[in-house]
């Protein structure tokens, strides 16, 4: 199996903190993998470095074989790689196309000079976005009707499918998942699950997640990492993975009342 | 937040050492890069030596810049406590430092009306100049609450531009407001101060020899007084901060509004007491100014507010010790640049091009050092 | 289009259907009446806006209001103008200022960065004519006030056409040259930094007339040329006819009123269409995102630094052939022109038609521009005319000769403009005809963010995050 992102003693620190120590990570192309912990564990801000937002202070990551650190989070995204934020940071007064068709930038030929000129070639680009924009909202499993709506005014659920929807205009190779199942009830969680796995069967999109519900992270990874205080303390199979004592330690030690982890 | 005690002569000691080594060292290092340049540009001139040209006007550029630096400092304080707690500029402060000195020279043109300032000898000139003061504090102060009432609280919580569209209109309409009631009080819209009491002697201070030509080193008792404001409103401002219930309300509402509100302090009569004591400050700037540069006029505030709002970015902003620092950087840069500009560059570049120099350096500063020079890590270890 | 929300009063509906274009056509009619009664009146003036603006408000067709208002503009304003000129230097006026305004509603109302120093732009537009278009390249070496006067110009008047698009290349460049090292500042910096900007090209204005003379200082460049007129437009014939209808001598210079009010719409037409597609482009789209939200809008692919750098460019771009146009009407410009209050002017516009919104911007350039150099100026006549008189002052019993002359209204524009920048944030900070989208916006809170120096792979990110 050929490796698609490969993270190497990443770290990050922010003044004398250290967020992210020295992780590495490998994932596998077109697998679906997971990255748990508890909160304040530093997942977040590896996405982050990852996407390159923030710029590790040591180590190297490299994606698609390529070392992606010091680069700009746009050319990053450009080369295949775009993600999804754990507080839903949709561009709440454009609308539901508007955003996707933001998502879809790296792949929208039109220029300036075309619009001012209203050239064929941009009427061509922009119907062929505007098109594609459509297709990826019925997609993510949104009405045909729903593209008009200003963002802001979506249920919740919506938003974040809206999310998918805008990180899969940009064509990744690799999809960065932050926390996408949130605040969601059991039903709307089982479809967005079958989503995650549609991207990888039909479209054949490495996954990763970050999750904290634990159903969701043990019935769809093929491999899970475990974060905390910035450290991988285990990685493995969803099996491995819940038996491992440090995992366990690190939930139920500190956070045995906050968090419930349903093991089953 | 931990609780100490206070120590008052400490409170007041520290600033006062601050203050010194800022003024010191600044001064001392822009004296030398400019004695450095002198030194350089010696040869290319041979109708005057430049070195001693520079070195016979050093005294009195150093004693402009820092009173100056002082004014800058005040002013500074405004817009460093209202950002460090609203996280805001307000862009109007100018215009409160120029109601200020419009209170400050109408009590003393009265004063001189009603004849009470021809006998002022030193002591009783300080008392009416004090009292300018005081009254310069006491209006600009309440226009800045006034302000904020009206202007500025209905909008917090917007987005950041919202205010700050808000509070250019609030500078645009005060200046206007005042140009209007001294066109229709007095017919036009600029005032004098007037002159009185011994402040245009001066002290000698010391005399040197140059080349067989002696020269006075000497200071205005203006400049003195001037400073001696200074000293006592900075230190004064520092102790209120630093070593008061008051001063830990405004501290702990620029650290987290939320908590301190559950904390049981008001927030909205601390932001404010923030604004009167900024407003204060700027009122008293305002006074000095106009007796440092005797000419008021509606629209004096503009550009000292920009310059101080540089200052208080310069020093870091949100701290009080980096408004001082900034402000007496500021102060004697400008003071050297306006001084020595012209004569470096033959006449080319004169002292209009110090506006220049101050824009200059708040621009290097945002790109290069954004938290200031007393910002960031330094602070925190502190 | 955006009037169709404000539409739904049920005044403007009187105004739909057949019936209701009749009614506005014959609103305009009655407007162009009061007008041919006293072409000087500010009345009629302030009716024919009020005509404008209705027209674009009411619910019909485009086609229909397009076709109103292009009767109204290119046929009713230049008929009247030929018997009172000053209507179409208003009209010339309002063009140049809604082109300013709509490019600083690129950089302020599409990509959200607050500029308050656009007004440099235009001056580096009008001074490049000034310098190329006038005597200055010989003066260089003259002191100030010391002048030759020569007979020729170092380049001809047609030099203008092409001084337009450098104007525009200028203009551009300058705002990549400034937005390079600025544009990673957070909000409230960017707009000092700009207004520091701002002053800082006036005071290069005002001083740059040594060690080499290239602006002549506070005094101004002067004569600049104006472009030639086409031999036909000053032909006698064509002269004698137009005094006729004017029923007053018509001349070269009167043509030039004419000429320079079609050219400013002319490109104010451009800088509309080009502004529109803009904003419905991939161009306007990353604006919109980064202005809502900088963090997604780089995770989407949006390169932040060049996004931002093309707004700064394209506004600047339109007031730099402004610039060009302006200094050829007036023949003269000076630093006084470029003041600060010029651009908060110019933001004033932008901000009490809405930010974001072409019409609305359009239309805020129109009232501020009558209310700066008509409707003050004139209630400043009205004073001195009775200033002249032997009346007193209703309520204090002072005789008007004694009212300082300081009090002129049209002193007072700085008053206003801040008025109506409190009194819109605080109670309509959309402005007056919302764009589509900001509609909302501006009422809600804005969401936290990473630190703006962290989005940059590039940039150091080291304690930013530590405080």
């Amino acid at each position: 199996m050929s490796v698609i992102l490969e993270l190497t003693k990443v770290t990050k620190r922010f003044g004398g903190l250290v967020a992210v120590n020295a992780v590495d990570l490998r994932i596998e192309t077109g697998s679906i993998s997971s990255v748990i912990g508890p909160n304040g564990a530093g997942k977040t801000t590896i996405f982050n470095t990852i996407t390159g937002i923030y710029k590790p202070e040591e180590g190297d990551i490299r994606f698609d074989g390529q070392t992606i650190v010091g680069m700009r989070p746009d050319r990053i995204t450009a080369q295949g790689m775009c993600r999804t934020f754990q507080n839903i940071r949709l561009f709440h007064n454009m609308t539901v196309l508007e955003n996707i068709l933001v998502g879809a930038h790296t792949r929208t030929p039109s220029t300036a000079w075309g619009a001012v000129l209203r050239t064929r070639h941009f009427k061509q680009a922009e119907e062929e976005a505007r098109q594609e924009a459509q297709r990826l909202l019925l997609y993510v499993g949104l009405p045909r009707g729903l593209g008009d709506q200003l963002a802001r005014n979506l249920p919740y659920g919506q938003q974040r499918r809206v999310e998918i929807a805008r990180a899969l205009a940009s064509k990744p190779k690799l999809i960065l998942l932050d926390e996408p199942t949130a605040g969601m009830n059991p039903q709307e969680t089982e479809s967005a699950t079958r989503l995650f796995r549609k991207l990888r069967d039909d479209l054949g999109i490495t996954v990763v997640l970050i999750e904290h519900d634990m159903k969701v992270v043990m019935g769809i990874s093929e491999r899970i990492s475990v974060i905390d205080y910035g450290q991988k303390i285990a990685e493995g199979t969803p099996a491995e993975v819940r038996k491992d004592q440090r995992v366990i330690e690190a939930y139920l030690g500190r956070h045995a009342e906050s968090t419930t982890i349903s093991m089953h | 937040m931990h609780l100490r005690r206070v120590n008052p002569f400490k409170e007041i000691l520290r600033p006062l050492g601050q203050l010194l080594i800022f003024i010191a060292g600044s001064a001392v290092v822009i004296s030398a890069i400019t004695l450095l340049l002198a030194v350089l540009l010696r040869p290319t001139r041979i109708d005057i030596d430049i070195l001693q040209t520079t070195l016979v006007l050093l005294p009195q550029v150093l004693i402009d810049g820092i009173t100056l630096g002082f004014m800058y400092a005040i002013i500074a304080m405004g817009y460093t406590m209202v950002y460090g707690v609203l996280e805001f500029i307000n862009f109007a402060h100018g215009e409160f430092v120029m109601f200020g000195a419009f209170a400050g020279v109408e009590l003393l043109i009265w004063l001189n009306a009603q004849g009470m300032l021809k006998t002022a000898e030193l002591g009783l000139a300080l008392v009416w100049i004090t009292l300018a003061v005081l009254l310069g504090m006491v209006v600009a102060g309440s226009l800045a609450v006034t302000t904020e009432r009206l202007a500025y609280r209905p909008l917090r919580g917007a987005p950041r531009l919202v205010p700050l569209i808000a509070a250019i209109g609030v500078s645009f309409l005060l200046q206007d407001t005042m140009r209007f009631l001294q066109s229709a009080i007095n017919g036009d819209f600029y005032r004098t101060f007037p002159e009185f009491g011994p402040f245009a002697q001066r002290l000698t201070l010391f005399t040197v020899d140059m080349n067989g030509r002696p020269i006075d080193v000497a200071i205005q008792y203006k400049a003195i007084m001037l400073i001696a404001f200074g000293v006592v409103m900075l230190v004064a401002l520092n102790y209120l901060v630093n070593a008061t219930r008051l001063g830990k309300a405004i501290r702990s509402v620029a650290q987290d509004q939320k908590t301190a509100a559950l904390m049981g302090i008001d927030v909205n009569r601390i932001i404010a007491l923030t604004f009167l004591i900024g407003g204060a400050l700027g009122g008293a700037a305002g006074v000095l100014w106009a007796f440092r540069f005797t000419r008021v006029d509606p629209y004096m505030g503009f550009i000292p507010g920009l310059k101080a709002f540089t200052a208080a970015v310069l020093g870091g902003i949100g701290s009080i010790v980096g408004a001082m620092l900034g402000g007496m950087v500021l102060g004697l840069l400008e003071s050297f640049s306006a001084a020595y500009f012209s004569i470096f560059s033959r006449g080319a570049f004169g002292a209009e091009y110090k506006d220049i120099f101050a824009f200059g350096i708040l621009i290097l500063v945002l790109i290069f050092r954004p938290q200031g020079l007393l910002g960031g890590k330094t602070t925190q270890k502190a | 289009m955006s009037a169709q929300a404000t539409s739904t009063n049920r005044f403007l509906q009187i105004f739909s259907g057949p019936f209701g274009a009749l009614l506005a056509l014959l609103y305009a009619v009655g407007v162009t009446y009061v007008l041919t009664l006293d072409p000087r009146s500010l009345l009629g003036r302030l009716l024919l806006f009020s005509a404008l603006a209705l027209i674009y408000f009411i619910p019909q067709r485009p086609a229909v209001k397009f076709l109103l208002g292009a009767m109204l503009v290119l046929m009713v304003v230049p008929a009247i103008g030929l018997r009172n000129p000053f209507l179409l230097e208003i009209g010339f006026q309002v063009a140049v200022f809604a082109t300013l305004a709509l490019g600083l509603n690129v950089v302020v109302g599409f990509a959200g960065l607050l500029d308050l120093g656009y007004i440099a732009f235009f001056a580096v537009g009008a001074y490049l004519w000034a310098f190329f278009g006038s005597q200055q390249i010989w003066h260089v070496d003259e002191p100030p006030g010391t002048f030759t006067v020569y007979a020729t110009f170092p380049f001809a008047a047609w030099w203008f056409w092409l001084f337009i698009p450098l104007g525009i290349l200028a203009a551009a460049g300058m705002g990549i040259i400034l937005g390079f090292p600025v544009l990673r500042l957070r909000g409230d910096y960017l707009a000092i930094v700009t207004l520091g900007f701002g002053e800082v090209i006036r005071v290069l204005a005002n001083n740059l007339d040594k060690p080499i003379n290239l602006t002549n200082g506070p005094q101004g460049i002067t004569p600049i040329q104006r472009p030639p007129l086409p031999e036909f437009l000053t032909s006698p014939e064509l002269l004698a006819t137009l005094s006729r209808w004017a029923g007053r001598p018509i001349n070269a210079n009167d043509v030039y009123g004419f000429f320079f009010y079609f050219l400013g719409l002319l490109i104010l037409g451009f800088t509309i269409i080009i502004a529109r597609r803009l904003d419905r482009s991939k161009l306007g789209r990353s604006w919109t995102a980064i202005r809502e939200d900088d963090v997604a809008a780089v995770a989407m692919g949006v390169p932040l630094r060049r996004t931002k750098l093309t707004a700064f460019a394209i506004g600047a771009a339109f007031s730099g052939a402004m610039g060009v146009l302006y200094a050829a009407n007036r023949t003269f410009v000076s630093p006084e022109t470029f003041s600060l209050t010029a651009s908060i002017s110019i933001l004033v516009m932008v901000i009490l038609g809405g930010l974001g919104s072409i019409p609305g911007v359009v239309m805020g350039a129109a009232v501020v521009t009558l209310l700066n150099i008509d409707i003050l100026q004139s209630l400043s006549l009205q004073l001195s005319s009775l200033r002249q008189g032997p009346d007193l002052i209703p309520l204090l019993g002072i005789p008007w000769k004694e009212l300082p002359t300081q009090l002129d209204p049209a002193r007072y524009q700085r008053f206003f403009f801040g008025l109506l920048l409190i009194l819109m944030m605080i109670f309509r900070p959309e402005g007056m005809v919302p764009a589509e989208r900001a509609r909302l916006e501006l009422h809600e809170e804005e969401g936290e963010a990473i630190p703006d120096a962290e989005l940059e792979g590039d940039l150091a990110p080291d304690e930013k995050l530590a405080d």
